[in-house]
């Protein structure tokens, strides 16, 4: 068939020559890195133009960021409470991020960032990296309480490490869950479209039955716009709820 | 209205708290059926490659300086992994309740409350 249904997650580089070594590894800028770019570009620009008019009575855009900025208020306030908000600015970059690499892949033609492992394991790393140092600072070595749970002692050093590995977990299950989602949604659009394509270019009746798939595919398509809203939820609230463990330890149970 | 007294105000008060919360609910969105079982699946098999992977990296260091621990290590660790996992799922299953019971939904029966 001319297109395989993964063809569409392969990085490739835009440019022939390499941007820059790092330790003799050559570093492209790939399609990849291009829509990162335009994430990133066109996420700011509509945060500042919307904002930019600053009128009492909101414009279409300007509430459309203001209910973008409250609802992730919101998330943080229900699930870190009130000195969770110091994170606003973190986890509203991060769930903006996401959101508008979910939306950007929807682009027929374009590339999801967020169906690469290395892009959303980099960020659940970066997330629970910062929960343990936020952990650290504000409590010193009593934050290390958080892997010892309410137990007699004789327990403990069975429970220790199982704590120690649940909280290790965390970066993978978080990158897993984004990436899985994004790519099992890509490919099914995928594999669907190709069954437009084989059955319309199959000949008689056959031809006729494309437009079964075709339906298909918009009803899919409108789940993955759902998928990449709820996708770029979660991982915004899980940072705060694992911001607020480490914030407030023990006592939230 | 002239006899607009303070009780009137204070009823204002907690109606509108009423919606507030009403409208604070409905914009937490419940998760999807397939969201949450992904979700459990994520947590079981994510601690028990860690687990896995921990103990192997520990047999490997352990190795380095002449102990040969070799396969014990990473089956007690896969082991505390599938530990790690169960306990996982019951601290999601947790969250989920808990989120669930504060939009009023029905919550899965939970008969292990504290």
């Amino acid at each position: 068939m001319a297109m395989h249904p993964m063809e569409q997650f392969e990085v490739k580089p835009l440019i022939e020559h390499p941007l820059f070594q790092i330790a003799h590894h050559p570093i492209y800028f790939t399609n990849q890195s291009l829509l990162m770019c335009i994430v990133v570009a066109a996420a700011s620009l509509f945060l500042t133009l919307a904002v930019s008019g600053r009128r009492l009575v909101p414009s279409r855009m300007q509430s459309m960021a203001e209910v973008s900025y409250e609802f992730v208020a919101n998330i943080i306030h229900s699930s870190a409470g009130e000195d969770g908000l110091k994170f606003f600015p973190f986890v509203f970059t991060l769930f903006i991020f996401v959101l508008f690499c979910n939306f950007f892949g929807m682009v027929p033609g374009s590339f999801t960032v967020t169906s690469q492992i290395a892009v959303t394991f980099a960020l659940a790393a970066f997330v629970v990296l910062m929960v343990i140092i936020v952990g650290f600072m504000k409590h010193g070595l009593g934050f290390l309480k958080l892997f010892v749970p309410k137990a007699p002692i004789y327990l403990l050093f069975l429970l220790v490490p199982i704590e120690v590995i649940s909280f290790l977990t965390r970066p993978i299950s978080l990158s897993v869950r984004l990436f899985a989602n994004m790519l099992a949604g890509h490919t099914m659009l995928a594999v669907f479209a190709g069954f437009v394509v084989m059955l319309g270019s199959a000949g008689g009746v056959l031809s006729v039955l494309s437009i079964a798939p075709m339906f298909l595919i918009v009803a899919i398509m409108l789940l993955e716009f759902l998928v990449a809203f709820l996708q770029a939820y979660v991982f915004a609230i899980l940072t705060c709820i694992y911001l607020n463990e480490a914030l407030h330890l023990h006592d939230h149970h | 209205m002239s006899d607009t007294g303070p009780d009137d105000l204070k009823r204002l008060g907690a109606r509108l708290e009423q919606v507030q919360q009403r409208k604070q609910s409905a914009t937490q969105a419940p998760p999807t059926q397939m969201g949450i079982a992904f979700r459990f699946a994520t947590e079981l098999v994510a601690a028990l490659v860690v687990g896995g992977a921990m103990g192997w990296g520990l047999d490997w260091l352990f190795g380095h300086f002449g102990f040969h621990t070799k396969p014990w290590l990473m089956i007690v660790f896969f082991l505390l992994g599938a530990a790690a996992g169960i306990r996982n799922v019951m601290r999601a299953a947790n969250e989920l309740n808990a989120q669930m019971a504060a939009s009023n939904a029905p919550s899965v029966p939970n008969d292990e409350e504290n």
